[in-house]
């Protein structure tokens, strides 16, 4: 009875589903070709799974708070590019241009953050709106041009960023590193802290967490920052992992973000999240979009599997979220 | 006659030019609950509003305890001992019973720069406070409130009041969409409530409810108190309808039967 109970207990988690499902993902690319597990495919795989992964787990902080945020994605493409700009110009160091992009992209998050709270406009909009600001900023700056990265050879912040060794045959980045530190940390506060209780409740009922003294705008604010930042640490990763600074990189990814928390466990409507839900679903989709080409399914059907899976775990979520309510 | 726990005078507050409270003069003594009755539109929701600080008032004064204070938010209120349970508001659904009852002053576990909360000990304290408003039932303290029915969601209420020893606890509409034995569980908790040295005021559309648990009731019309001593003992629920509505017997019989009036 009580071994039954646990048992229960582990599938009425929210985590549950999505980690059937990668299993199950994996056993089905791996029997079609045995070369999905292999050491260079995995390292490929996981080299820019945790780029994404970095703004996915920010977004579940965010999410939880009930708001959501669009301009990741611009954000992603613009802080590389301005911190080329500046490195590139002569202006500062590629160390210091990396700052002010992290001090931008923080500035970034700031105005969504007072839009939304200080103006009630909805995040969809307030994020939807700097999404274009942020974008065309980059676009206009760069006239449309990648900008030069053949520079950074020996940078330390491209070492402590994205710097490889080998373990094995594992060719590991730097930033593998970063992401399994930013997951521990958002976990911890996300479940453990007291500022994770206020971020439940923001999201949760933001009316009670107020009149219990909680600084609900001050809490989503704060998110929208960390979302920015994450972004913009995510986005000067990938630059100088592939050598790249394109204004239009990062095109779309504020979508496949929010479908990695959603798939994950997270409530869209805010109050309940969940980190180990964000990795889970941050593996999912992309060893799915890995997987499907390995396993000779044309690239461009990518979005269909995505789309079924998305739909597929929001009716498993409302289904245990019905018999959490009814107390089963 | 000793000084009353709260007292308001001479409150005015208004909406453009909307006046929702009229010179409002209010009191609520030392353990003692009062039925606050009204009309729709009679000015409650606006004088308790004020009272927790949620809206700012027009002109008037407002004393604890003889004090005269000045509240800007809701925290402000409840700094002061003053704490308003509404009924769909007061808790966060998707957070367990303990973390809703320490929610804005978690107990940190040290170190305390890792902003640790100390569950095992919100954990003891909920059981404790579960027992001590009489929850019958052995509901774990890590149960999300959302699993919990409606009376118990306004027991947690109140024992997080209680425990956080607000002097004045504030109830609105405790009582609605409460099934029978629930009200009755409701009712005993805001006794237990004033036993253990706890005042209440409590707002109910349903008279009857209010008459079983009041030891005083004010009766609010067009933004005034129109009458604040009204004895539950020596009156009945007719005769508190017509202090609400202003009418006569006759007056509320032929207001019934043109469906103008929809009861209190």
């Amino acid at each position: 009875m009580e071994n039954r109970s646990v048992v229960q207990r582990l599938i009425a988690r929210p985590e549950f589903g999505p980690f059937v499902l990668l299993v199950v993902e994996i056993a089905v690319f791996w029997s079609i070709n045995p070369s999905f597990l292999s050491p260079q495919n995995i390292s490929n795989t996981l080299a820019f799974t945790v780029e994404l992964g970095l703004i996915a787990l920010a977004m579940t902080l965010l999410m939880t708070s009930g708001e959501f945020d669009l301009s990741v994605g611009s954000v992603f493409g613009f802080s590389p590019v301005l911190m080329w700009t500046l490195f590139n110009s002569g202006v500062t160091s590629l160390e210091m241009g990396f700052l002010i992009a992290l001090v931008v992209a923080a500035f970034i998050g700031l105005v969504n953050g007072w839009f939304v709270t200080q103006l009630k406009i909805p995040s969809f909009l307030v994020t939807l709106g700097m999404l274009l600001v942020v974008r065309g900023t980059a676009l206009f700056v760069t006239d449309g041009f990648p900008q030069r990265t053949w520079s950074a050879e020996g940078s330390w912040l491209a070492e402590v960023l994205v710097g490889d060794f080998f373990i094995g045959p594992f060719r590991i980045y730097m930033s593998l590193f970063w992401f399994i530190a930013a997951a521990i940390a958002l976990g911890y506060v996300l479940t453990q802290s007291r500022t994770g209780n206020w971020i439940q409740a923001a999201g949760g009922n933001p009316n009670a967490a107020r009149a219990r003294g909680v600084n609900v705008s001050g809490v989503k604010i704060g998110l929208f920052i960390l979302s920015s930042l994450m972004a913009s640490l995510a986005g000067v990763i990938s630059s100088l992992r592939t050598s790249a600074a394109n204004p239009n990189s990062g095109t779309g990814y504020e979508l496949e973000v929010i479908a990695m928390v959603v798939i994950g466990g997270t409530a869209l409507t805010g109050g309940r999240g969940t980190i180990i839900g964000t990795v889970l679903g941050i593996l999912i989709l992309r060893v799915m979009r890995n997987g499907i080409v390995l396993i000779g399914v044309p690239g461009l059907a990518y979005n269909i599997f995505i789309g079924a899976i998305i739909l597929g775990m929001m009716a498993l979520h409302s289904w245990l979220e019905r018999r959490h309510q009814a107390g089963t | 006659m000793a000084e009353p726990l709260v007292r308001m005078e001479n409150i005015r507050k208004s909406y453009g030019r909307v006046q929702a409270l009229v010179e409002a003069n209010f009191h609520v003594n030392e353990r003692e609950i009062v039925g606050l009755l009204g009309d729709n539109g009679a000015g409650k929701s606006t004088l308790i509003k004020v009272l927790s600080g949620a809206v700012p008032l027009t002109s008037g004064d407002i004393f604890i305890r003889g004090k005269k204070v000045n509240f800007r938010s809701t925290s402000d209120a409840i700094a002061h001992g003053i704490e308003t349970i509404y009924q769909d508001s007061a808790l966060v659904t998707q957070l367990s019973i303990a973390r809703n009852l320490f929610l804005g002053r978690e107990p940190i576990k040290s170190p305390r720069f890792l902003n640790r909360m100390d569950q095992e000990a919100m954990n003891v304290v909920a059981r404790d406070l579960l027992k001590q408003v009489g929850i019958s039932k052995n509901i774990p303290p890590t149960t999300p409130i959302g699993s919990l029915s409606g009376g118990e969601r306004q027991a947690v209420a109140i024992a997080r009041a209680m425990h956080f020893d607000s002097d004045l606890i504030i109830l609105d509409e405790p009582t609605n969409n409460l099934g029978v034995a629930e009200t009755q569980g409701v009712l005993s908790f805001v006794r237990s409530a004033r036993d253990s040295g706890h005042s209440c005021i409590f707002i109910a559309h349903n008279i009857h409810h209010v008459f079983q648990v009041v030891d005083r009731i004010v009766v609010m019309r067009r933004g005034k108190v129109v009458a604040d001593d009204i004895d539950p003992k020596k009156t009945n629920v007719t005769e508190v309808e017509r202090v609400i509505t202003g009418m006569s017997d006759k007056e509320i019989r032929d207001a019934i039967a043109e469906g103008k009036h929809s009861g209190a």
